[in-house]
């Protein structure tokens, strides 16, 4: 188009633009024309359309409550990174809007940091996933990578599309017997369910041998799925598929419900949510712990074993899914107070105020796409602020986190600065 | 015993009288118009807000309350053209449709109400004198009473109605400095109404701040919002257009930092509350100071709302500022309570 069109098209449509004189926005130089914003400044209607149809879903009607406190924006820790935020949808939808088609459906990682604090109890925790399932089933346009996931999960149950069989090729190298109930069904105490991030990345693996090293030192009669384990299905669930988290959670269901076992154990946070608030609703109830909670209940026997001193200063990122969640602040920290040795500092955003690690709700296959819609990653967010506490350990306690949070040490250029160990991780290395 | 004299008969007046007279006190009970009820009659209020009663049948209840009683002397199409002298002793001139009477009382009620402002005052450009289709909340109430709502230019149904909040009030180049209390929660209430009979229609309230305060926070305007899908933008109209057959709505919405330039088929004006005519006419026949707002004075700052700087007389109602229904029908019984108790203390005196 050339300018003169250009004009012209402007006169007839009565667009108009925004440009400042004088503009620097990360150090570039972005004066005068470079910096011309078309828009229409003026609302010319509100169609409240979009905004009649999501809150019609099933699920979804809370999104209509919104009365613009704005408190959670205060608390989003995307609209922290990027321009996004519950009040903000409700705007835009009362704007015209639809959120079936706005980039905006796929941003939120169901922290629920908003629904904590929100006064009319607007929750996206039920929008988010009712909108993304309307938008999938509708055929909308979802992120690549967000769909490659569910199709691993879909066709491997897993995320990563690994074999199925290779699950419990990580209890082969272990140095201790990880007893293997889908082959050699026996009466178990606890049963763990090992997860996939602790099964199949590498540093998941790590996780998995540290916490069949203490589980057997604290002479707990433990065994896992094997092979027979897949996806617990949560994250898939709030990312809008449904459909794919009740075929994950009925195989699992099968599978727990064929075995002999007091307790379960989770290693995630996600399975915790999973197997403790949406199992019970498909028929699959049990005493489930999350590692953190099962070990904070044997400090007697735990404190005992940890003889090797871990001299480091350290601080603890909450997920989300253990706490605002669940409700579980104290476990990991009864743990990681008990170390031998160990300085340990919070993060300024800690417990209920902690900051989501930008993996939940989908947001762990969504790098990619939410790197055109913040200005960084909430994991480099995250490591920043472990880093300006004076920490040089990140604990974690969430499968996904330790790889994400590495990532972001190198990405922000802290390599050697900062390490991110999962809480047994260094409960091992405490154990002579 | 000399009576007491309630000047005005809506719910202030009609509570203060009723009170009065279960007490055993002897009450003129003075109303300009040919009716009781006040403005909820006069002006063919729908329904309550916020308990939703019918507006009518509920001030029935009070009429009825105060009506066919020795105690109480009803004088319609009266009001008050003279005062005489300090209490217990006041010659009062009553002016009926045809005679004038002098009569003494022992104490005066003031329930003299307020007007709605008109909108023909507004600093802004509302054309509510200029476009049919722009009306006010009371133009609303009465539609809604008849249980329809429509475009005064067409008779049609609108599909979009917004209202807009704090007109006349809140305002110094107006000269109506205060926030008139009951709009926000009776346009919450009208929205829902104008949504529950007409599902197809979409309504806005624009507001600078919502002030549905105490009950009428959930009550009404939650309810309004959640229930009946009514869209508040915050955000207050700065003018009204005409274009083609429909009005536009010109301001900003502040939570988007935009301006905004919306077409409506009708705008309803939340016109707020300024001293009635009675009420100021009353101020200078009994000589009672106006507090800086231009309402009738009272002493002891929020813990006597009742009591004028005059012994013996006394107000109820938004004579003496923007009241809601709650607040002048609480105030007639204290003034009733007051009153009684000043016309017995004044009688267990010795001349």
């Amino acid at each position: 188009m050339t300018l003169k069109t250009m004009v012209r098209k402007e006169k007839e449509n009565k667009i108009s633009y925004v440009e400042k004189d004088s503009a620097i926005i990360d150090g570039i130089d972005v004066s005068g024309h470079w910096n011309k914003m078309y828009q229409p400044r003026e609302i010319s209607n509100f169609d409240v359309g979009p905004l009649e149809e999501l809150r019609a879903l099933a699920g979804a009607e809370s999104i209509g409550n919104c009365y613009q406190c704005a408190q959670c924006i205060g608390v989003c820790p995307v609209d922290n990174v990027g321009d996004y935020g519950p009040r903000k949808i409700y705007r835009k939808l009362q704007m015209g809007i639809s959120l079936f088609d706005s980039a905006d459906l796929w941003q939120c990682t169901t922290c629920m940091n908003c629904l904590r604090v929100c006064p009319k109890e607007v929750n996206m925790i039920e929008i988010m996933p009712a909108a993304r399932e309307k938008a999938i089933l509708d055929g909308k346009e979802v992120p690549a990578e967000l769909q490659e996931m569910f199709q691993n999960c879909a066709e491997y149950g897993n995320p990563m599309g690994e074999s199925p069989r290779k699950r419990a090729r990580w209890a082969k190298k272990a140095d201790v017997e990880v007893k293997d109930l889908s082959k050699n069904p026996e009466s178990v105490d606890v049963l763990w369910f090992v997860g996939d991030y602790y099964a199949y990345h590498g540093r998941g693996n790590d996780a998995a041998n540290a916490m069949a090293r203490v589980l057997t030192r604290l002479g707990v009669n433990f065994g896992t799925l094997g092979a027979e384990e897949r996806c617990d299905g949560d994250s898939q669930r709030l990312a809008g598929e449904k459909g794919l988290f009740e075929m994950l959670a009925e195989h699992n269901i099968e599978k727990f419900n064929s075995l002999e076992f007091n307790k379960m154990v989770v290693s995630g946070p996600h399975a915790y949510n999973a197997i403790k608030n949406e199992y019970p609703k498909m028929g699959g109830s049990y005493d489930v712990d999350h590692y953190t909670q099962f070990l904070s209940s044997m400090m007697d026997k735990l404190k005992p074993l940890m003889t090797r001193e871990f001299k480091k200063k350290v601080t603890f990122h909450d997920p989300c899914y253990l706490g605002r969640h669940n409700g579980e602040y104290e476990a990991p920290r009864t743990l990681l107070n008990a170390i031998p040795g160990i300085e340990f500092t919070e993060m300024f955003r800690n417990k209920e105020q902690g900051y989501c690690c930008g993996g939940g709700g989908g947001g762990m296959w969504l790098d990619g796409f939410m790197a055109d819609n913040i200005n960084e990653r909430l994991s480099e967010n995250r490591v920043k602020e472990a880093i300006s506490v004076g920490a040089e350990v990140l604990a974690v306690c969430c499968p996904y986190e330790v790889s994400r949070f590495e990532d972001a040490v190198k990405s922000t250029g802290n390599e050697g600065k900062l390490q991110v160990l999962d809480i047994i991780e260094i409960i091992d290395q405490c154990i002579e | 015993m000399k009576p007491v004299l309630v000047v005005g008969g809506g719910p202030a007046g009609l509570e203060a009288a009723r009170g009065l007279a279960d007490l055993g006190y002897a009450t003129i009970l003075v109303e300009k118009n040919d009716f009781l009820g006040g403005k909820p009659i006069e002006e063919h209020y729908s329904v309550f807000t916020p308990d939703q009663r019918d507006a009518q049948t509920a001030m029935q209840d009070m009429i009825d309350a105060v009506t066919n009683r020795d105690e109480i002397d009803i004088r319609l199409n009266t009001t008050v053209v003279a005062a005489d002298g300090d209490a217990p002793n006041i010659m009062v001139t009553l002016k009926g449709k045809v005679d004038e009477e002098v009569v003494e009382v022992s104490s005066v009620i003031l329930a003299t109400g307020f007007k709605h402002f008109d909108p023909g005052k507004e600093t802004q450009m509302y054309g509510y004198y200029e476009f049919d289709d722009v009306i006010t909340l009371v133009d609303a109430e009465k539609m809604l009473k008849e249980k329809k709502f429509v475009r005064p230019s067409t008779g049609e149904a609108p599909k979009q109605v917004c209202f807009i909040q704090c007109v006349g009030s809140r305002d110094r180049q107006i000269g109506n400095q205060w926030c008139s209390k009951v709009c926000c929660g009776i346009a919450s209430q009208e929205a829902l109404e104008i949504r529950q009979l007409l599902p197809d229609c979409r309504v806005f309230v624009f507001y600078i701040d919502l002030r549905a305060y105490g009950f009428w926070e959930d009550d009404v305007y939650w309810k309004a919002q959640e229930k009946y899908h009514v869209n508040f933008i915050r955000g207050i109209v700065t003018e009204v257009t005409k274009r083609g057959d429909q009005v536009v709505v010109k301001g900003e919405d502040t939570t988007l930092g935009r301006p905004m330039e919306i077409p409506m088929d009708v705008v309803v004006l939340s016109v707020g509350m300024e001293p009635s005519e009675g009420t100021t006419a009353m101020s200078k026949i009994f000589n009672l100071p106006l507090e800086h707002h231009g309402y009738i004075e009272t002493t002891g700052g929020c813990l006597n709302t009742v009591s004028t700087p005059r012994d013996g007389i006394f107000v109820a109602g938004a004579a003496a500022g923007p009241a809601d229904l709650e607040d002048s029908v609480s105030m007639g019984g204290a003034a009733a309570m007051k009153a009684a108790s000043f016309v017995r203390k004044a009688e267990a005196q010795p001349a």
